[in-house]
């Protein structure tokens, strides 16, 4: 082994790979005025757009609407940003050409993904706090109205997002990059049934079935409960922790399965071309 | 000392045998050649050896550590260029080569990318987005990447492709002097039998997932009855394995 490398098992050097992942997106970002423009781009467009739907259904006495919708809105982007900013780290290594470079570093799969994680989170923060301020100035509402129940939501719609990132990391791995339209879209597949700005009570029992077993729908639902001056629902919060974590097992475990097939296959090695 | 050895290589693509029982040793300090025509099947045993391809049957062992076992560890001490690899075209060459050297733990990340600046003359490219480089510069780069852990085995899929024949030659003699001087192992692709004459000890011919001769370059050249390697890949090429 040589002096220079810290011992490759070594937290030491585990922490290194994954901010090794961290700092190349980071650079990249700063490079990329573009990159940095879309995180505030879509969020305040949609924030605008639901924003004055709000007011204007406000102006006509719907009860709650302007928290309700901006909430959703909020949160929603959580969701989505968590699912398409690490599908994004991963397509830019497939778009430069740059996966069997990567591949061939001592860095494992869970670390690669570890360092997609934590940069989105960066993002999905920097994107968060500029959409709550903008919620607040324009409208008057205040995200941290959810109250200790905000957490928990969060973090589901965090968790789910990077579940649905590593679905669609798996699809370009095991389809090549023609199923990189799944990594733009698959979360979108989730907003009709998880009843982001509407109750679940609205969909046909079939859809409030399959709803019941979306993590999101618990969240959205909640977050209408609370806005709506009930107590955090700290029961349905559970099971959607719960179902996250059997969302996170299948998708880890299809991550796997998937980079073991490329291998196999020589689908990895189809990369470099 | 062996640094690898890989034991009766086997790979298909559907109908396609693309390796077919290649087995070949490195030595420390040795740089070992793999020829052989388009399609011969030297890229796949390269992803093999690195592992990007999963052999259908046979073994690579490293240092003694079986890659599927010990990925880390080995790759820790491995790396890899290829003419064809791209690199995150928005970062500044610096950022690539920093972010590299996080990728392999090492401990000193700005010594390390100053030695390889220096190794490979780059400095001026540093501030330069390695999407603006021309083939040549990115090449450089590229084996820059390569030296940042400083490996015990360095496997290279024709690094001097996009050169210049002053670049070339500069590369050729520094590659050569990294191997002697280091002990560093050395298992190149090339199509350039000149290139291959000059640097490797031991050259593997392949055909058609097959190794079909080894040795020296002149050893080889005597083994076919003719003057030189590029004679050998000709015959090689055109009239297949030889009886």
């Amino acid at each position: 082994m040589t002096a220079i490398a810290f011992e490759p098992h070594g937290i030491s050097a585990r922490r290194r790979r994954v901010a090794g992942v961290v700092y190349r997106d980071l650079a990249a970002m700063r490079r990329s005025p573009i990159r940095v423009f879309e995180i505030l781009f879509w969020p305040v467009i949609e924030l605008v757009v639901w924003g004055y739907v709000t007011l204007f259904l406000q102006a006509n006495k719907v009860p709650f609407v302007v928290s309700m919708l901006l909430g959703a809105v909020l949160l929603w982007q959580v969701l989505h940003r968590a699912s398409n900013e690490v599908s994004i780290g991963f397509l830019e290594d497939v778009w430069s050409r740059n996966l069997i470079n990567l591949h061939v570093t001592p860095v494992t799969p869970g670390e690669y993904v570890t360092g997609l994680v934590l940069f989105s989170l960066i993002k999905i923060a920097g994107g968060l706090a500029v959409m709550t301020t903008l919620a607040y100035v324009l409208y008057g509402f205040g995200l941290f109205s959810v109250g200790i129940g905000l957490v928990p939501f969060v973090a589901v719609l965090l968790v789910l997002g990077w579940a649905l990132a590593l679905v669609a990391i798996s699809a370009v791995l095991r389809f090549g990059e023609g199923a990189q339209v799944i990594a733009w879209s698959l979360v979108f597949v989730f907003q009709p049934i998880a009843g982001v700005f509407y109750p679940v009570s609205v969909l046909p029992e079939v859809l409030q079935w399959i709803a019941a077993a979306v993590p999101a729908s618990h969240v959205f639902e909640g977050m209408r409960a609370v806005l709506g001056g009930a107590p955090v629902p700290w029961d349905t919060l559970g099971l959607a922790i719960a179902l996250d974590a059997g969302y996170v097992a299948v998708a880890l475990w299809l991550y796997s399965a998937t980079l073991r097939h490329a291998r196999a296959k020589g689908r990895l090695s189809r990369f470099g071309e | 000392m062996a640094i690898l050895e890989a034991q009766s290589l086997t790979k298909r693509f559907g109908p396609v045998h693309a390796v077919n029982g290649v087995s070949l040793t490195v030595g420390q300090g040795e740089i070992t050649g793999l020829l052989g025509p388009n399609g011969a099947g030297k890229s796949t045993t390269l992803h093999m050896l690195l592992g990007l391809v999963t052999p259908d049957s046979g073994s690579v062992t490293m240092f003694g550590l079986d890659l599927q076992r010990h990925r880390t560890e080995v790759l820790s001490r491995v790396n890899f260029s290829a003419s064809y690899l791209g690199l995150p075209g928005v970062l500044h060459v610096r950022e690539v080569l920093n972010s590299f050297a996080r990728l392999y733990a090492l401990r000193d990340v700005r010594k390390r990318v100053d030695d390889v600046t220096e190794l490979l003359e780059i400095g001026p490219l540093l501030k330069r987005r390695t999407g603006d480089l021309s083939s040549g510069q990115h090449t450089r780069v590229q084996l820059a990447k390569a030296l940042l852990n400083d490996p015990e085995l360095l496997i290279l899929d024709e690094p001097t492709a996009a050169l210049d024949p002053d670049a070339g030659e500069r590369i050729r003699a520094l590659l050569v002097t990294v191997a002697r001087e280091t002990g560093k192992a050395l298992l190149i692709t090339s199509h350039n039998m000149r290139e291959v004459e000059r640097m490797c000890d031991t050259i593997h011919f392949l055909s058609a997932g097959r190794v079909v001769a080894s040795g020296s370059a002149a050893g080889l050249a005597e083994h076919f009855g003719v003057v030189d390697l590029e004679e050998v890949f000709l015959k090689v090429a055109r009239e297949g394995v030889p009886a």
